[in-house]
């Protein structure tokens, strides 16, 4: 099943892990199965509307989403995704 | 521009080497580079700008050497605590190679001041502390025509890139919009490994110099992702956000604007007094009298359960903020609360949380445990 990497700012909410096994066929999909095994990261995550917020990126195989069909893509069980988040430290 | 005898011995690892020779090392000589921040990014990127010979190198920042910096802020010293960081810096860049110019800016980086400064350098390097300023230097790169050797790091992640509109896509192509407010953690609350910037600001350095020889395939339209706790290294690819409101094809942002109004925070990582506004604040003082006169007062610790074994208020309840709106019920409405974090900030948030959830009789401890241990109780330590 697809694989998605978690970024440290959310880890504390996802037991610690940074990567994750999510059954999912889209990445929207993916996105809502995390909340819903995660429940204090979907605050995180998604906005009043159940958008993803917009300092978070999707990449899927090194690809950000918006090059692909953006949260509608589809995934295949092999996929790496990566979820980035903005971090403002230095 | 010549290189002298001296210059000739100093950088004769350079000169060995093709893709530098002796044409690069005399680039390098005539280049400048803008190192914004000098803290746990800036210095190893101006401590390996200035061993390297760039010739002109400018550090801004407006902040003071502390103790609590020198844990990862390698290029000051214990010498230097309290003394402007600019100055710190300068002093070390100088003794490391006498052959440079450092030009020290002690001054905040704003919309009024970011253009006279940045103007007469060839590349900007991004390594501060927060989301204005990383927009700002943005928005200025691009405005200018200059490149943004973007890195940034929390805990055991960074991120590196070179972020240049006339190539490749921008930060905002990437970040359209800052998180709301207090919803990504600094490395002020939630720390980082002191050796993660080194590898990170070690990539901006190299990023700089290739730019500055002409040298390589820079990492435009690539993002590093590192994880120092994995070590692995992912790279993903980073196009043009045809609708980024700063470089695409109809950008409507086209001066520099008010950061901190933009990102609804200050530009700065600064949590020394962490404060929910007067109307909800309480001093560490005032706390004191309220606890020895007995009441039923609710202390509520939203620190990660790690941090109590550095410090803790005898009979708090602990609730890490992360978990707070999903154990509300735990709280009694009806009861004085006071909330507190590490220095004020986090609790501030914990306070907006139980507010807009109907807690009314809830004040934020102001500055946090640490403004308890400096005005109250000695005994405990400030971290
Ligand atoms: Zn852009």
């Amino acid at each position: 099943m697809p694989v998605i990497r978690i970024p440290a700012a959310l880890k504390y909410y996802m037991d610690n892990h940074s990567e994750l096994d999510i059954p999912a066929s889209s990445v929207i999909d993916l996105l809502a199965a995390l909340a819903e095994r995660y429940p204090s990261v979907k605050f995180h995550l998604l906005d009043a509307d159940g958008k993803l917020r917009r300092h978070f990126n999707v990449f899927v195989n090194g690809v950000h989403i918006r090059e692909l069909d953006g949260l509608a893509t589809k995934l295949n069980p092999d996929d790496k995704l990566i979820l980035l988040a903005s971090a403002a430290g230095g | 521009m010549e290189l002298s005898h001296e210059e000739i011995l100093r950088y004769s690892r350079h000169l060995l080497i093709p893709e530098v020779g002796l044409e690069g090392q005399q680039k390098l000589k005539a280049s400048s580079a803008l190192v914004i921040g000098t803290g746990g990014l800036g210095s190893p990127v101006a401590l390996y700008l200035a061993a390297a010979g760039v010739g002109r190198i400018g550090l801004v920042d407006y902040d003071v050497v502390d103790s609590s910096n020198l844990q990862r802020q390698v290029i000051h010293g214990t010498s230097m605590v309290g003394k402007l960081k600019v100055e710190s810096a300068k002093q070390r860049l100088l003794d490391l190679n006498p052959l440079i110019q450092v030009e020290a800016f002690n001054e905040p980086f704003t919309s009024e001041n970011a253009i006279r400064i940045a103007k007469d350098y060839d590349i900007l390097i991004d390594g501060t502390d927060n989301f204005p300023t990383r927009y700002l230097t943005n928005d200025l790169c691009v405005f200018l025509g200059k490149p943004n050797v973007y890195g940034s790091i929390y805990r055991f992640d960074g991120q590196a890139s070179v972020f240049f509109a006339k190539e490749g896509p921008c930060y905002r192509c990437l970040f359209p919009e800052p998180p709301p407010p207090g919803l990504v953690p600094s490395c002020a609350e939630g720390g980082v490994l002191g050796v993660l910037p080194a590898t990170i600001g070690s990539v901006q350095a190299s990023e700089a110099l290739k730019l500055l020889l002409g040298i390589g395939s820079p990492l435009i339209g690539k993002l590093l992702l590192y994880n120092a706790l994995d070590m692995s290294f992912d790279f993903v690819t980073l196009k043009k956000n045809p609708k980024c409101r700063v470089c695409g094809p109809n950008a409507d942002v086209t001066e520099l604007i008010d950061y901190e109004e933009f990102c609804g925070v200050p530009g700065h990582d600064h949590e020394d007094d962490g404060s929910a506004g007067a109307d909800w604040d309480i001093s560490a003082s005032d706390l004191r009298a309220r606890v020895s006169s007995a009441s039923g007062l609710l202390l509520l610790d939203v620190r990660e359960p790690h941090e109590l074994a550095i410090s803790a208020l005898r009979g708090a309840t602990n609730i890490p903020l992360g978990q707070l709106a999903a154990r509300l019920s735990e709280l009694d409405s009806a009861r004085e609360m006071v909330v507190f974090c590490k220095a004020g900030t986090r609790s501030a948030r914990a306070l907006e949380l139980l507010v807009s959830a109907g807690f009314k009789k809830v004040k934020n401890l102001k500055g946090g445990i640490n403004a308890w241990a400096r005005e109250v109780d000695q005994s405990l330590p400030i971290y």
